[in-house]
């Protein structure tokens, strides 16, 4: 009997020790990340971001790795629900192998999940949450997307400059999505003696856009600033069409999605957006990623997933250079000026920690998104002077 | 604009009275709130587009879906509801539960099965609109809007004749009346039930694909408002009475288009189905056309 114990005493400290050495080997950089996959109002979101994040790590991997490591997505479904979010943001900041974590969801989840990241010392970077609140959570969180003040603004400029617009309708969906821009757009488009005729704000499980247009039709407006997601926005490209109205519509990047083109069709051309990815742009990281893109997933890319993928870049970079390391990480990425990515070129990080970066327009002409203009105009795209 | 905007709000109402229709008629029958009519709406959205898609004929895509989802609706009240309620002693939430539950599971098969992103149905009608002037003002009617009430005057007219004028009609009423009394005067409330489902959930079937048809999209949250604006419609229209579903269908129709449009509500388009709830309740607590009793 005593034989028999010491036997399996000894086969036990074996797997422990092989077990342990594995961990111990292990060659890895773990970065933690969540998106709405399974929500089913945000899961077409939730699918796009998940496929870039997955791709990106594919791609470093192939490329052999950073610093000969392989990258190890841990990626959880936060089904667009802020318990789920903490609980997410509890388990990837008390795993200690975890190097840094990306949010690929939407403000609300981001904005809980953040707070928690900064509390336990872990890096996070939001991909496309517009919330001010993300990047205020602290020093350790970075936000690749515009704060609704930038993109408002921009929108702005772009209707009163280039479009002339002189009477202007808005349709927003009611959160804060579309409730911030259109603040901002009011603001800027007040500087080029633009009237607001009317302002429609609506809930976001309201598709139905029929009465609202023809409500418009008959306040004789040039443009419609549409700050709505890609199923509102396409159902006010149909009505606008249909109604007979002529007037430019001008939309935000929450109408880029290939989802818009096709169920807006042939009524989608002519739509404007402001958005952060211009799929014209000759930068060999954006059509490399537009390419391999719709090679693994048979779809077209949108600003969501550029946006994921994005965030990865800015992290692989940082490790690339400093290693994994919290501190050193965070003070890379606050130093990074004119980083390559697949949204243009980010020209830095502001203090809060929100990227910098030129505002792009694009305009569907022949059922695809085209270049229209970009504004780069410092005092409208870094969100600390608003 | 005024009746442009009406003819809006007719279009939405009809829409409606035909999504609440399953669940008055199941109500009518079991007594239970069957939130999973909001599941079939979506099945049927998605069930409809595929047919659409593989034969090109949008009547096929109808016919189909209302029959496969009718058929569904009977397999769910015959394995789920009717077992749950031959228990002694249910309580009426557990049916309730149970509705929940297929609801919830039919939103994630079908994000599931046929994929998170929006699927158009590309339905091309010969004129894309059609335009009037009416005394001076122009007038705009959308194909879609006229195959909305056409088909849910077809489909009304189809419930009316079979509840009024049929055999199962009258067994469906006389088991609505009373399912014990009618049952031991030898009416076969097993079909009254399956008839139900059948008419019911095909309806939905209906209401989703026409859903589908007006905006064009299809998505797996497609059943979400659905869901949870049914129920006010059927407790407005006067719980299990078909004819007050119609009416109060189209009632939260024009509440919403012209309280949207008119007035700049500090709340959503989706929360006027329950405020004029709540004022019809105070007013006449059975709902429109319902009976004292039933409440």
């Amino acid at each position: 009997m005593k034989k028999r114990q010491v036997i399996s005493m000894i086969a036990c400290a074996v797997c422990t020790l092989a077990v342990g050495t594995a961990a111990f080997a292990e060659d890895t950089i773990k970065i933690g990340f969540f998106a709405p996959v399974s929500a089913p109002s945000a899961a077409a979101d939730g699918q796009s971001s998940l496929q870039s994040a997955k791709l990106a790590v594919d791609l470093i991997n192939e490329a052999g790795g950073i610093d000969g490591k392989q990258v190890e997505l841990v990626d959880y479904d936060d089904g667009l629900d802020t318990t789920e979010a903490a609980n997410i943001a509890e388990k990837l900041t008390t795993d200690d192998s975890i190097a840094a974590i990306v949010s690929g969801s939407y403000s609300g989840p981001t904005k809980v999940a953040a707070p928690i990241a900064q509390e336990a010392g872990k890096l996070l970077v939001s991909a496309y949450a517009v919330h001010p609140d993300v990047v205020n959570a602290g020093d350790l969180v970075f936000s690749q997307s515009f704060p609704g003040s930038v993109q408002g603004t921009a929108a702005a400029v772009f209707a009163g400059e280039v479009l002339q617009a002189k009477r202007v309708a808005i349709v927003a969906v009611d959160l804060d999505f579309g409730t911030e821009q259109a603040t901002y757009f009011k603001q800027k488009a007040a500087e080029y003696g633009i009237e607001i005729v009317s302002e429609d704000y609506i809930a976001i499980s309201d598709n139905d856009m029929t009465s609202v247009i023809t409500k418009i039709a008959g306040e004789d407006v040039d443009l419609i600033y549409s700050v709505n997601y890609y199923e509102q926005a396409s159902e006010v490209c149909r009505q606008v069409a249909l109604q007979g109205l002529e007037c430019a519509i001008l939309g935000t990047e929450g109408a880029d999605s290939w989802q818009l083109l096709e169920t807006a069709g042939e009524f989608a051309n002519g739509l404007y957006i402001t958005t952060n990815m211009n799929r014209d742009d000759e930068n060999e990281k954006t059509q490399e990623y537009i390419d391999k893109y719709i090679e693994t997933y048979n779809m077209q890319p949108d600003m969501v997933g550029a946006s994921v993928y994005d965030a990865f870049q800015v992290l692989f970079d940082a490790m690339a250079n400093v290693g994994t390391d919290t501190q050193a990480m965070k003070e890379y990425i606050a130093g990074m000026k004119d980083f390559d990515t697949v949204t243009g070129t980010l020209l830095y990080y502001n203090e809060a920690g929100s990227a910098v970066k030129p505002v792009q327009v694009q305009q569907v002409t022949d059922g695809e998104y085209h270049f229209a203009a970009t504004i780069d105009d410092a005092a409208i795209i870094d969100p600390a002077n608003y | 604009m005024f009746l442009q905007q009406l003819i809006n709000a007719l279009t939405i109402g009809s829409l409606y009275a035909l999504t609440a229709m399953g669940a008055t008629l199941i109500y009518g029958i079991l007594g239970i709130l069957d939130i999973a009519n909001a599941g079939a709406y979506l099945v049927g959205a998605y069930v409809g587009w595929y047919i659409f898609h593989a034969t090109g004929s949008i009547v096929l895509a109808f016919i189909g879906s209302m029959a496969l989802v009718g058929l569904g609706g009977v397999v769910l009240q015959r394995t789920v509801y009717s077992p749950i309620l031959a228990k002694p002693r249910t309580l009426s939430i557990i049916p309730l539960v149970a509705a929940v539950g297929l609801f919830t599971m039919s939103s994630d098969a079908v994000r599931l099965i046929c994929g998170a992103g929006t699927k158009a149905y590309n339905l091309k009608f010969p004129v894309m609109v059609y335009k009037f002037t009416v005394f001076g003002k122009k007038l705009t009617i959308q194909p879609a809007w006229i195959m909305i009430f056409v088909l849910t005057a077809v489909l009304l007219f189809i419930l009316w004749f079979i509840l009024n004028r049929t055999k199962l009609g009258l067994a469906w009423r006389a088991t609505a009346e009373d399912a014990e009394i009618a049952g031991v005067c030898g009416v076969n409330t097993s079909y009254a039930m399956a008839l139900s489902y059948i008419l019911g959930y095909g309806f939905a079937a209906a209401a989703g694909i026409m859903t589908g048809i007006l905006y064009n999209s299809i998505t797996p949250a497609l059943g979400e408002v659905p869901s949870y604006k049914m129920l006010a419609i059927i407790v407005l229209g006067g719980l299990g009475n078909p004819l007050g579903t119609v009416i109060a269908g189209l009632l939260i129709g024009i509440a919403e288009v012209f309280l949207s449009v008119y007035f700049n509500l500090p709340i959503p388009k989706d929360a006027i189905a329950f405020v004029v709830l709540i004022i019809m309740l105070l007013i006449k607590p059975s709902g429109l056309l319902g009976r004292k009793n039933k409440v």
